[in-house]
């Protein structure tokens, strides 16, 4: 008699039942996976041994390196923002005199943040999940833990905290040099005098909006490294499980960022 | 870095990738294209970005309506929240923010994966065995992101309005007929046709840049990382470069037009 194989490890099943019953138990062992991995790097971000120099090293490639290009993403997001608000004003009420103020609001509120984490994440979070992935398919992460080093340790950590940090710093940069960037192109392509702009300005925001934007630009930070280095430890063999581990990894860690930001802004509201 | 060796690498990547573009070319005409490739590329590319394109859209939209519910709220002029709002985003603000996301994606993961094959001696193998690696692996990947990232940013731009009309019914609180109502008087065919033109060359921009790096990779896993962040970074310049180039060229076509 021919053994049955167990329906679930059956993958060319078509049954509608079997499917579901794939898709649950696949679902709840991911996030278990996911949990497990969040809980033993935060684990091992506050016990010893620090692993200092490699900490260092990452933050170098994830701020030093990113802090230009998503700078300049983000402002000439801006200014194509305010741009086309400023034309679109004229178009229906002749007056465009509110835009400088409420393009600072949106800059501070939303799009500095989110654009920065965005970008952030498909240029660090891409790199990293296909670094890892690629360690894992080259049974480097198996070497590893053969030598008795926690790969969490050895790989996640230092990521988790150079990124935790830098998304504060980016954060940071990316809201003041976009501000900086809306003023000039409010002065060159719109009229108004860099006064008139910084008056507009402070008229609606305050210094506790940058502040709400550091502590975004810190929690999407923290959720790139570990989202990146979960699919890529998840990585099937071969070149096309590298391909498909850093495509996930950017989805799931879009789609985390944009909940996210709704949290935070819903949590923020109650501040202002 | 020197600042010199900087402008050397950058006129380098120029001219290699439009070497590159030179030889899938001549292999285009002199081996042809494979059909079945191309069109099995579009669907994987198409299949595996809907959601990323499609949240981004969404997203884009919603924020462009925040911005100007709360222009047009101080103005009392409410009516017109949805025709602005979908004309700022199908025009510029769209095709620029979603092609950012979609280089992410798309780019990192052609890249990746191509990168994979260099470093794993894959591309190597095909020349090996007689056949073309432009032929085989690089044409049909170009022409499919071309097709399905034009096709994605589309999608992008009509969830984007879907997005935008959410945010306006839930925050600004106007009912989804007053929303659409001004859409057509604001929103012109002239409008859509820039902003699919700008997701077109945006298209192009990503194909070739993502397919280059990922072909010219060097250097074991770590390389693979890094062919991936250059990808991601050189094509988001390109982008913001071709937007510039896109609007000024827009902006003179009218003229033209309305001259």
């Amino acid at each position: 008699m021919k053994a049955h194989a167990p329906v679930l490890t059956d993958t060319t099943s078509t049954n509608p039942f079997t499917l579901l019953g794939r898709f649950v138990i696949d679902g709840t062992s991911a996030t278990r996976d996911f949990l497990s991995l969040v809980a033993l790097t935060l684990m091992a971000v506050v016990t010893p041994p620090f692993r200092f120099r490699d900490t260092v090293k990452q933050f170098y490639f994830v701020a030093n390196q990113s802090v230009l290009i998503v700078t300049f993403c983000v402002t000439s997001a801006a200014a194509v923002t305010i741009v086309e608000s400023s034309f679109h004003m004229k178009i229906v009420i002749q007056n465009d005199s509110l835009v400088p103020g409420f393009a600072a609001l949106l800059i501070l509120r939303e799009l500095g943040s989110v654009v920065m984490a965005l970008l952030v994440t498909s240029r660090v979070g891409a790199g990293l999940a296909a670094e890892v992935a690629s360690m894992q398919v080259t049974e480097q992460v198996d070497a590893l833990k053969m030598l008795g080093i926690n790969p969490i340790r050895f790989i996640v950590v230092p990521r988790f905290v150079a990124c935790l940090v830098a998304g504060v710093i980016l954060s940071l940069i990316a809201n003041c040099v976009c501000l900086y960037g809306a003023m000039l192109v409010s002065t060159w392509k719109l009229g108004y005098t860099p006064n008139g702009f910084v008056t507009a300005m402070r008229g609606f925001v305050h210094f506790q909006d940058l502040v709400f934007a550091m502590i975004k630009g810190g929690a999407f930070g923290a959720v790139i490294p570990l989202f990146s280095c979960f699919f890529g430890f998840r990585c099937k063999s071969g070149a096309e499980g590298v391909g498909l581990a850093t495509t996930n990894s950017v989805v799931a860690t879009s789609v985390a960022v944009i909940v996210i930001d709704f949290v935070l802004t819903y949590v923020f509201t109650n501040f202002y | 870095m020197n600042p010199l060796l900087g402008a050397q690498a950058i006129f380098t990547d120029i001219g290699g990738c439009i070497l590159f573009v030179g030889e899938a070319f001549r292999t285009a005409a002199k081996r042809g294209v494979l059909i079945h490739e191309t069109f099995a590329q579009v669907w994987r590319v198409t299949m595996q970005s809907l959601t990323t394109t499609a949240l981004a859209g969404f997203f884009v939209g919603a924020l462009m309506t925040l911005q100007f519910s709360l222009l047009t709220k101080s103005f009392g002029a409410l009516g017109y929240l949805g025709g602005l709002s979908t004309s700022a985003t199908i025009r510029e603000v769209g095709p620029l923010l979603i092609a950012f996301m979609l280089s992410g994606k798309v780019g990192a993961f052609t890249s990746a994966e191509l990168g994979t094959m260099r470093v794993t001696e894959q591309i190597d193998a095909i020349r090996c065995l007689g056949a073309s690696p432009f032929q085989e692996i690089i044409l049909p990947r170009m022409i499919g992101i071309i097709i399905s990232s034009f096709f994605l940013l589309a999608v992008g731009l009509i969830m984007s309005m879907a997005g935008g009309l959410l945010l306006g019914i839930l925050f600004a609180h106007i009912s989804p007929e007053e929303y659409l109502r001004h859409v057509p008087t604001i929103v012109t065919s002239y409008s859509v046709a820039t902003g699919l033109f700008k997701c077109f060359v945006f298209a192009i921009l990503l194909a070739t840049i993502c397919t280059y790096k990922g072909y010219t990779t060097t250097g074991g896993s770590k390389g693979v990382g890094r062919s991936v962040v250059s990808t991601a970074v050189t094509t988001m310049v390109g982008i913001v470069i071709a937007d510039w180039v896109t609007s000024v060229m827009s902006e003179g076509l009218l003229n033209l037009v309305s001259r």
